[in-house]
C-alpha cells in the first residue's frame, strides 16, 4: 500500500513536470477557461438572475475537464510514443497505478484553472466572488476532483483499446460541459438527456460545488450528492480496471507495446 | 536449474495489409527455437536483421507472449507467471528511446526505482552507486534530452540494474556507440558477468560476441542455426579460407555462378557504393584465387586478398545458408 502511494506520488510529479512544458495542455488550463469565463460573464451578466461565482466555478470546471479529457486520452499512448510503456509494463508495479498517478498530477494542475477564472471574475469584472458555504465547499471541491480523476481513469484505456473511441473522445469536451451542468443547470436540457448526466461523476461534482459555492442546499441534500458522486467515481475506476487488464493482455499477445 | 530455457518456442505475428480490402497475413518471427542458458553464463544471440532476436528477447522479458512452445525464465513460465519473473530480471533495449527526456538522468533512475519497489532508504544510495558504475554522475543533473547516444545507453544500463536483478537481457547494447563508448560498455558488461549475473546479449558484432560470450547461438529466420562456444563456432570454418575480391558490376546471375563452383563453400556479397566485395569461403586456400578470377570472366576486378576464417566468417556461412 505504501509502495503504491509512493508510485502515485512519483508518477504525479513526473506528469506535472511534463505538463508544465506542454503548451497545448497549458492552453487548456490557462487560456481556454479565461475565454470561457469572459464570454459567459458577458452573456449572463445582464440577466435577471446572475451569480458571478457560478460562472467562475463553471468556467473552472471547463478548463479542468478539457485538460483531463485530453491528457487521459493520451496517458497510455504517450508512454508508448516515448518508448517507456514497455519499461513500465516490465516493472513489477501495475500499469494502472502509474496511470492513476499521472492523472492525479493532471487533476492537480487542472485546479489552476480556478485561479484564472477567479481573476477574471474578481479583477477583470470586479465582482465579489464569495463562497456561500465554505464548510461544505471544501469537501464538495475535493470530491469533485475525485470524480473528474475517476472519469479520466475510465477514459485512459478506452482510446487505446479502440482507436475510433479515442478519436471520438477528443470531441467530448463540449458535450460534457453541457451534460454535467458546468455552466448552466441541466434543467435547461431536454429531460430525455438527464439520465446521461446522472451517470457522469462530473455532473455530481459540478452539482456539489455549485450548491456549496452559490448556496441554497441543505447539508442532507449535499450529503446525498457526495455519496452518489463517490459511488459513481468508484464505479468508474472499477469499470476501468478490466479495461487496463485487457490492454495489457492484448498488447502482449499482439506485440503492440512498442511502436517498433 | 537453468536461468533461461526455451523449448520449441515460436512466435507468429498477424498483420493486415490493404486499405479497402484488408488481408490478414502471418509472419513467423520465431520458429521452434530451443536453447538454455545456465546461471551465471554470459550468452550471446547472433543473427541478421529480422532473424528474431528482439522477438525472442521480448518473449523472455514477458513483453510478448509466445504463440507456441514454452519459455521459462528463473524457473517460471513467461506466459503464466510474468508477475513472478518481472522483479527478477532487468532488460535494456538498444536505441535512444525509453527514457523521460525532460527529466535529468538522476530523476529518471529515481522514478524507475519507485516502479521497481526499492525501499525508500535504498533509492538514493543505489542511484548514486549506479551513476558511478556507468560514469554518469557528473552529468546526472542534466536533462536526458541533451545526452549523447552513448550516455542514454549507459543510463539504460543503470536503470536495468536498479533492483539488482540476477538475470539481464541486453538487446544490441552497443549499437550506434562510438568505439570508446562501446568498449566502456563492454567492460561494464564484463564486470556484471564477474559479479555472477546471468546475461543474455544480442549483437551484430562478431568480435563483441567472441570477446564477451561464454556461449553463442546463431539464429536466422527465427530458427536455431548453430550453438556452441565461440571456439566451437570458429571450428566450423577451421578448414576454410576466405578470399575477398573487389569487383565492379557483378550481376546476381554471375554471383550464383560463383556460388555453384565445386570448390566454393559460400559467398557473401557486400555492396560498397559502385563496388561489390565478394567474400568467398573455400577449402582450397591460395589455389582458389586464380580460379575465382578466371570464373569472373571479363569483369573489372579491384583488390583481392586471401585470409584465415574468423568467427564472423562462421556466422556468414551459417546465416548465408538460410538466404
Amino acid at each position: 500500500m505504501i509502495h503504491a502511494l509512493r508510485v502515485l506520488r512519483a508518477a504525479a510529479l513526473l506528469e506535472l513536470r511534463y505538463l508544465a512544458v506542454n503548451r497545448f495542455m497549458l492552453f487548456c488550463v490557462f487560456v481556454q477557461p479565461f475565454f470561457v469565463a469572459i464570454t459567459t460573464m458577458f452573456m449572463l451578466r445582464r440577466g435577471t438572475v446572475f451569480d458571478p461565482t457560478y460562472v467562475v466555478i463553471g468556467a473552472t470546471l471547463t478548463g479542468m475537464w478539457s485538460l483531463l479529457l485530453f491528457n487521459s486520452n493520451w496517458a497510455i499512448g504517450g508512454e508508448r510514443w516515448q518508448g517507456t510503456l514497455e519499461l513500465t509494463v516490465g516493472a513489477p508495479t501495475p500499469v494502472i497505478v502509474v496511470i492513476a498517478g499521472k492523472l492525479i498530477g493532471t487533476t492537480l494542475l487542472s485546479f489552476v484553472s480556478m485561479v484564472v477564472c477567479y481573476a477574471v471574475g474578481a479583477w477583470l469584472f470586479g465582482y465579489s466572488i464569495t463562497i456561500a458555504d465554505p464548510v461544505t465547499f471544501v469537501p464538495s471541491l475535493l470530491f469533485m476532483l475525485v470524480g473528474l480523476w475517476a472519469t479520466a481513469m475510465l477514459i485512459a484505456p478506452l482510446g487505446i483499446l479502440w482507436r475510433w473511441v479515442g478519436q471520438i473522445l477528443n470531441v467530448f469536451e463540449y458535450p460534457i460541459y453541457m451534460l454535467a451542468g458546468f455552466l448552466f443547470p441541466i434543467l435547461m436540457l431536454p429531460t430525455w438527456s438527464n439520465p446521461a448526466s446522472w451517470i457522469l461523476p462530473p455532473f455530481w461534482g459540478a452539482t456539489a460545488v455549485h450548491l456549496s459555492s452559490s448556496g441554497g442546499a441543505d447539508v442532507g441534500a449535499l450529503l446525498g450528492i457526495w455519496i452518489v458522486l463517490l459511488l459513481s467515481s468508484a464505479a468508474a475506476v472499477l469499470l476501468a480496471r478490466p479495461f487496463f487488464g485487457l490492454i495489457l493482455r492484448r498488447a502482449i499477445a499482439d506485440g503492440t507495446l512498442a511502436l517498433t | 536449474m537453468n536461468a533461461i530455457a526455451l523449448e520449441n518456442a515460436g512466435r507468429v505475428y498477424r498483420v493486415t495489409t490493404g486499405f479497402v480490402r484488408r488481408h490478414a497475413k502471418e509472419i513467423q518471427a520465431v520458429d521452434g527455437l530451443s536453447f538454455e542458458v545456465a546461471r551465471g553464463e554470459l550468452f550471446g544471440m547472433l543473427g541478421p536483421n529480422g532473424a528474431g532476436k528482439t522477438t525472442t528477447i521480448k518473449m523472455l522479458t514477458t513483453l510478448l507472449r509466445p504463440t507456441s512452445g514454452r519459455v521459462v525464465v528463473a524457473g517460471f513460465d513467461v506466459a503464466r507467471n510474468a508477475d513472478r519473473i518481472r522483479p527478477l530480471i532487468g532488460f535494456a533495449f538498444g536505441g535512444e528511446r525509453g527514457l523521460y527526456y525532460r527529466l535529468n538522468g538522476r530523476d529518471n533512475l529515481r522514478y524507475f526505482a519507485e516502479l521497481y519497489r526499492l525501499e525508500p532508504s535504498r533509492i538514493n544510495p543505489r542511484v548514486e552507486e549506479l551513476l558511478d558504475l556507468v560514469s554518469l554522475r557528473d552529468r546526472a543533473d542534466e536533462r536526458v534530452e541533451g545526452y549523447s547516444r552513448g550516455m542514454k545507453q549507459r543510463l539504460h544500463l543503470a536503470r536495468m540494474l536498479l533492483h539488482d536483478p540476477n538475470i539481464l537481457f541486453l538487446d544490441e547494447p552497443t549499437i550506434g556507440l562510438d568505439p570508446v563508448g562501446a568498449r566502456e560498455l563492454r567492460e561494464t558488461i564484463r564486470e556484471l558477468h564477474r559479479r555472477g549475473k546471468t546475461i543474455l546479449l544480442t549483437t551484430h558484432y562478431m568480435f563483441e560476441a567472441d570477446e564477451l560470450c561464454d556461449r553463442i547461438v546463431v539464429i536466422g529466420k527465427g530458427r536455431l542455426l548453430a550453438s556452441g562456444t565461440p571456439r566451437e563456432l570458429k571450428a566450423l570454418v577451421r578448414d576454410l579460407t576466405v578470399v575477398e575480391i573487389e569487383v565492379f558490376g557483378a550481376t546476381p546471375a554471375l554471383i550464383d555462378q560463383v556460388r555453384a563452383l565445386d570448390f566454393v563453400d559460400s559467398v557473401a556479397v557486400e555492396q560498397r557504393e559502385l563496388r561489390q566485395l565478394l567474400r568467398v569461403q573455400t577449402p582450397i586456400a591460395d589455389e582458389a584465387l586464380p580460379r575465382l578470377l578466371a570464373s569472373l570472366g571479363g569483369l573489372a576486378v579491384g583488390r583481392a586478398s586471401v585470409r584465415e576464417a574468423t568467427l564472423e566468417d562462421a556466422y556468414v556461412r551459417l546465416v548465408g545458408k538460410t538466404e
